[in-house]
C-alpha cells in the first residue's frame, strides 16, 4: 500500500465511507488505486456512474469481506506482492479478489470438508479441527490478528507501515502471534498463505493473476497445452510460448 | 424401508478399474454383472473438456475429481493408544469417485512388480535366514506367483496399450530396459513415452555411475493405438494435466476411455451410477453373503440387492469397511495378532530431492503423468541387505509429471516465502529446476492396520474407517539408505544448487499429498489365519463373496500399484466365470 505514511486516508476508511455511499456504483479500477484517488474517485462515482472495465483489471467490489475486512486482505496481499520489476502490487494482481470470491464459493462455505464432531484438537499432522468453514476461520483469523496488532503497535494491519506488516506476517507463519482461541500460525500458513499462492498463480477466471502476470513472470505457458511437438523440438531450449501465456478465457 | 429388487448373478461393488477388469471376463462368457458406482461419468463433462480440463485450481488444488470428504473421510492416529481425529480435508491420498474410479485420474505408471515380490516371505527366509524377518514385520507370501500372473499381465498391458521398454523378455536381458524387471513374454505394446530434459540429465548422472536407467513403463500412449477389443488411445499431447485430471485427449489408458465402452455395449452388463453402496448382507451360518443395500443419490431411496456373488472392488479402505461393518470375518487385533480384517496395511516410503540447474531448461509443463527415467538398482530386493539392519528399498526416478504454476514450483532452500525475492526466485528457477524421487517400499507393521471408528460416521450415520499408521523403524531405515543413494547421484549432476535430501520420518503427516497407495486391510494368502481372502481373492467365511484391490496386497513394493492390480482383476474374472459355473472353494 502506498498510502500508509502517516495522515493519509487509509484504504479503510474509503472503503468505509464508500460503504456509507448507499447508490454509488464502484468504480472497477478502484481496488488498486491511492487512497487520494479513491476517495477522488468517490465523488465522480457520486457524479455519474463510471464505463466498465475493459482491461484485466480486477472487477471491483466483495462478494464476503466487509470494508475491515477487506482492508485487511489488501494491505496483505501488497505486503506479500509489493508493486516491483516482476508485478504490479497485490490488489491490482487481483490477489484480494481471488481470496474473496474462494471465501464465497463453496470451498469457503465448507464444501467437501467433513464438519462432525465432536470436535478436538490434535497433533498438527492430523490436520485442520476446528468446526468452522474456511470463510468463518478466515475472519476469525481477521479479528485476532488485528487484536495482536493493536497490542503490539497500537493500531490495525492495515494502518501498519509495510516494513512493521512484513515482520508480523513474518511472526505470524513462526507462530510467534498468538491469540487464547485462534491457532494463529495454522489460520496463517494453512489458509491464508496457501489461498495467496493460489491468487497469484491459479487461471485468471478466479480473479487473480491479473492479466497472467504470475504466469508470465515465471514462464508457465498455460493453454492449450497440446505439447506431443513440443516435447522433443523444445526439450532443453526456451520454449516460445512461456513469453506470451494463454488462460481458459483465451478459449471460450 | 428398503425396496428389494431381483436377485442377480454378480453384483461388483465400486465402478472403478478392477469392476471393469473382472466384468469385462465374465460377460465375455455370458454371465450378468452389475456394477454399483457411487460416483458419476464425466466422460462429456466439464472435468474432460478443454479448456476447463485445464484448471489446476478445481481439479488439483481443490479435489474436484476426488472422494467427497464432506461425505465420508477417514480417521487417522499414529499409535493405538491414541485418540483418532477425522481427517477433514485429508491431503495424503486421493481416493477417486465417478466411472473408472482413482484410475480415471491416475498417472499412469504401469509396473509388473519384482518377480518375487508374491512370494517375499520365501524369498527373504531363503536369502537371509529363518529369523532374517523382525517378527513384527508380518510379510507373507500371497498364495500366487509371478509366473501364473504373467499371462494376466500380458493382457492388461495390451488392454491398456501400455507405453515402455522391455527389460527382461524370457530371462534375456534386452538392453535399454530394467535389467530387473521381471521376465515377459514379449516388448511393451507400444514404445516408451518421450523423456523430459530432466529425465535425460538424470539417465546421464546413473550411466556415469554405472546403473542401468530406463524410461518406466506408462500409461501415457506414446502413439496411437487399438486394443485387442477394438479400442482407441489418442497421442499423448504431454499437456501436464494428468494425475487428478481427466485426459481430454484419450490419451491415458482408464477403465472409462478403454473398459467401459465396450461394457457398454454389452446385454448382459448394467451400471447404476450415483448408486452408493451402504453394505453387504452375511449369512454367517451359511456362511453366504446374501446381497448389498444401497442407496440411490438421486432420489435418496433405499434399496436391497441379492446376488448370487458379491465382488468388492471399491477403494482399499472401502473393502475393508464393507467387511467390518457386515461382520464377516474377524477383525485384526494388534495386542494378540489374532484376527484379519484390517490387517496389513501399508502405504508408500517415499523421499525427494530438489535440483537447481541454472543452464539446462527443464521446461517442467512438457510432461507426461508417467514420463520418468528410473533405477532400479536399489528397490525392494534387488540388492543384498546383509548387514543393512532393514528389508525392502525403493525405485530412484526423475519423474516430472507437470509444472502446473500453483503446486509444482521450485525454490532454492532459504528462499522467502513472499516478497520481491520471492518472486524472483520463482522466475529464476521455475525453468530450471526438477526434482528426484525414490518411492520407497512400504512392508506390514504388527502396529499399521485399519478398524471401524468407536467415535465418527459418515453422512449415512455409518463409521467412518480408523487408520493406525506411522512410519516404523524398518521403512524409515530403508528410507534413510535409498535416500543416500538418490542423493549421491544428484552430487553427480552439476548442479547450481541442491535441496536437502530428507528421508522418510515419522510422524505420518495426513495434510501435504504424498502417494494413493494405500494398500491392504483384506490381505490375500493361503492360511485363513493371516489372510481374509484366498490366493483366487475368495472370502475365507464367506464363499459367494470376493475382493479385489490393492487391498488384498499383503505388502506395497517400491512400485506403483497398478499393473497388479490389473493382473489379480483379471485372473479374478477368468476365476469368476468357472465359480459361477460351478459354486466352491476354488
Amino acid at each position: 500500500m502506498s498510502s500508509k505514511d502517516g495522515g493519509t486516508l487509509a484504504r479503510r476508511d474509503v472503503l468505509k465511507t464508500l460503504a456509507t455511499v448507499a447508490s454509488a456504483p464502484l468504480s472497477p479500477n478502484l481496488a488498486g488505486v491511492t487512497a487520494a484517488t479513491a476517495a477522488a474517485t468517490i465523488v465522480a462515482a457520486q457524479a455519474e456512474p463510471t464505463p466498465a472495465a475493459t482491461s484485466t483489471a480486477p472487477v471491483a467490489g466483495y462478494q464476503s469481506l466487509g470494508p475491515d475486512e477487506a482492508a485487511f486482505v489488501e494491505a496483505l496481499v501488497n505486503v506479500m506482492c509489493p508493486a516491483d520489476q516482476f508485478t504490479p502490487n497485490g490488489v491490482d494482481c487481483g490477489l484480494a479478489t481471488f481470496i474473496d470470491r474462494q471465501l464465497a464459493s463453496g470451498f469457503g462455505r465448507g464444501e467437501h470438508l467433513y464438519m462432525h464432531g465432536p470436535w478436538r484438537q490434535g497433533k498438527p499432522q492430523l490436520g485442520y479441527q476446528l468446526p468452522l468453514t474456511p470463510e468463518q476461520f478466515f475472519k476469525a483469523g481477521i479479528a485476532a490478528a488485528n487484536a495482536a496488532c493493536r497490542t503490539r503497535f497500537g493500531k490495525d494491519f492495515d494502518a501498519l507501515s509495510a516494513a512493521d506488516a512484513d515482520a508480523f506476517l513474518q511472526d505470524l507463519a513462526k507462530g510467534q502471534v498468538t491469540d487464547t482461541r485462534v491457532p494463529l500460525a495454522q489460520w496463517f500458513n494453512g489458509l491464508v498463505y496457501p489461498l495467496f499462492t493460489q491468487a497469484c498463480f491459479a487461471d485468471p477466471i478466479y480473479g487473480g493473476n491479473a492479466d497472467k502476470v504470475f504466469w508470465r513472470m515465471i514462464g508457465y505457458p498455460g493453454l492449450p497445452a497440446t505439447h506431443a511437438r513440443d516435447m522433443v523440438e523444445f526439450r532443453g531450449k526456451p520454449y516460445p510460448g512461456a513469453k506470451d501465456p494463454k488462460s481458459i478465457a483465451d478459449f471460450s | 424401508m428398503a425396496t428389494k429388487l431381483n436377485k442377480r448373478s454378480v453384483v461388483i461393488v465400486g465402478g472403478g478399474l478392477t469392476a471393469a477388469l473382472v466384468a469385462r471376463q465374465l460377460t465375455a462368457k455370458g454371465t450378468d454383472v452389475l456394477v454399483l458406482e457411487r460416483g458419476v461419468d464425466r466422460r462429456k463433462a466439464a472435468e474432460a473438456k478443454i479448456p476447463s480440463q485445464r484448471d489446476e485450481l478445481r481439479w488439483d488444488i481443490r479435489g474436484g475429481l476426488g472422494q467427497d470428504w464432506a461425505v465420508e473421510t477417514y480417521t487417522v492416529r499414529h499409535s493405538r493408544n491414541e485418540d483418532a481425529l477425522p481427517a477433514r480435508r485429508l491431503g495424503a491420498f486421493l481416493p477417486g469417485e465417478g466411472l473408472g474410479g482413482a484410475a480415471s485420474h491416475w498417472n499412469g505408471f504401469t509396473w509388473r512388480w519384482s518377480e518375487y515380490d508374491p512370494t517375499l516371505r520365501s524369498r527373504f527366509e531363503t536369502r537371509y535366514g529363518k529369523s532374517a524377518i523382525p517378527a513384527d514385520l508380518l510379510i507373507q507370501d500371497w498364495g500366487v506367483t509371478y509366473a501364473e500372473m504373467e499371462p494376466h499381465h500380458h493382457l492388461f498391458e495390451k488392454l491398456f496399450g501400455i507405453s515402455g521398454k522391455a527389460g527382461n523378455i524370457n530371462g534375456k536381458i534386452q538392453s535399454g530396459g530394467n535389467p530387473f524387471e521381471a521376465p515377459r513374454r514379449d516388448d511393451y505394446p507400444q514404445p516408451p513415452v518421450e523423456p523430459t530434459e530432466a529425465g535425460l540429465i538424470f539417465k546421464g548422472a546413473c550411466e556415469k555411475l554405472g546403473y542401468k536407467p530406463f524410461i518406466a513403463p506408462s500409461g501415457n500412449s506414446s502413439g496411437t493405438y487399438t486394443n485387442p477389443d477394438g479400442m482407441k488411445l489418442g497421442q499423448c499431447q504431454y499437456c501436464g494435466h494428468c494425475e487428478r485430471f481427466i485426459c481430454e485427449a484419450q490419451a491415458k489408458a482408464t477403465p472409462d476411455t478403454l473398459l467401459y465402452p465396450v461394457l457398454f455395449q454389452r446385454k448382459n452388463f448394467e451400471i447404476r451410477l450415483q448408486c452408493r453402496v451402504l453394505g453387504v448382507d452375511y449369512d454367517r451360518e451359511a456362511k453366504r453373503v446374501l446381497g448389498v443395500r444401497y442407496v440411490d443419490l438421486i432420489t435418496g431411496e433405499e434399496y436391497e440387492q441379492p446376488a448370487d456373488v458379491v465382488v468388492l472392488a471399491a477403494f482399499t479402505m472401502s473393502n475393508t469397511r464393507f467387511l467390518l461393518l457386515g461382520g464377516i470375518g474377524a477383525p485384526y487385533n494388534p495386542a494378540t495378532g489374532e484376527g484379519v480384517v484390517g490387517k496389513n496395511f501399508c502405504y508408500q516410503t517415499n523421499s525427494a530431492i530438489n535440483i537447481f540447474v541454472r543452464d539446462r531448461w527443464i521446461n517442467p509443463f512438457l510432461a507426461s503423468g508417467s514420463t520418468g527415467v528410473s533405477i532400479d538398482e536399489f528397490n525392494n530386493d534387488n540388492f543384498d541387505h546383509t548387514g543393512l539392519g532393514f528389508l525392502g528399498g525403493g525405485g530412484i526416478s526423475a519423474n516430472l509429471p507437470n509444472g502446473r504454476p500453483i503446486g509444482s514450483r521450485r525454490v532454492p532452500p532459504g528462499t522467502p516465502s513472499w516478497g520481491t525475492k520471492w518472486k524472483e526466485a520463482n522466475a529464476a528457477w521455475y525453468a530450471h529446476s526438477f526434482s528426484l524421487q525414490v518411492q520407497g517400499s512400504s512392508y506390514p507393521h504388527r502396529e499399521n492396520y485399519l478398524d471401524l471408528d468407536p467415535v465418527y460416521n459418515d453422512v449415512h450415520g455409518q463409521p467412518l474407517v480408523r487408520i493406525t499408521f506411522d512410519w516404523r523403524d524398518n521403512d524409515m531405515k530403508m528410507s534413510e539408505y535409498c535416500t543416500k543413494k538418490m542423493e549421491d547421484i544428484a552430487k553427480s549432476i552439476d548442479a547450481t544448487i541442491l535441496g536437502p535430501a530428507m528421508p522418510r520420518k515419522s510422524p505420518f503427516d495426513t495434510r501435504p499429498y504424498q502417494s494413493t497407495h494405500v494398500t491392504g486391510g483384506t490381505p490375500m494368502g493361503t492360511d485363513p489365519k493371516t489372510s481374509v481372502v484366498s490366493q483366487h481373492l475368495q472370502h475365507w467365511d464367506a464363499q459367494n463373496l470376493f475382493v479385489v484391490g490393492a487391498s488384498v496386497y499383503p505388502h506395497n513394493a517400491g512400485y506403483n500399484p497398478t499393473g497388479v492390480l490389473g493382473a489379480l482383476a483379471l485372473r479374478l474374472g477368468d476365476d469368476l466365470g468357472s465359480y459361477v459355473e460351478r459354486p466352491r472353494m476354488l
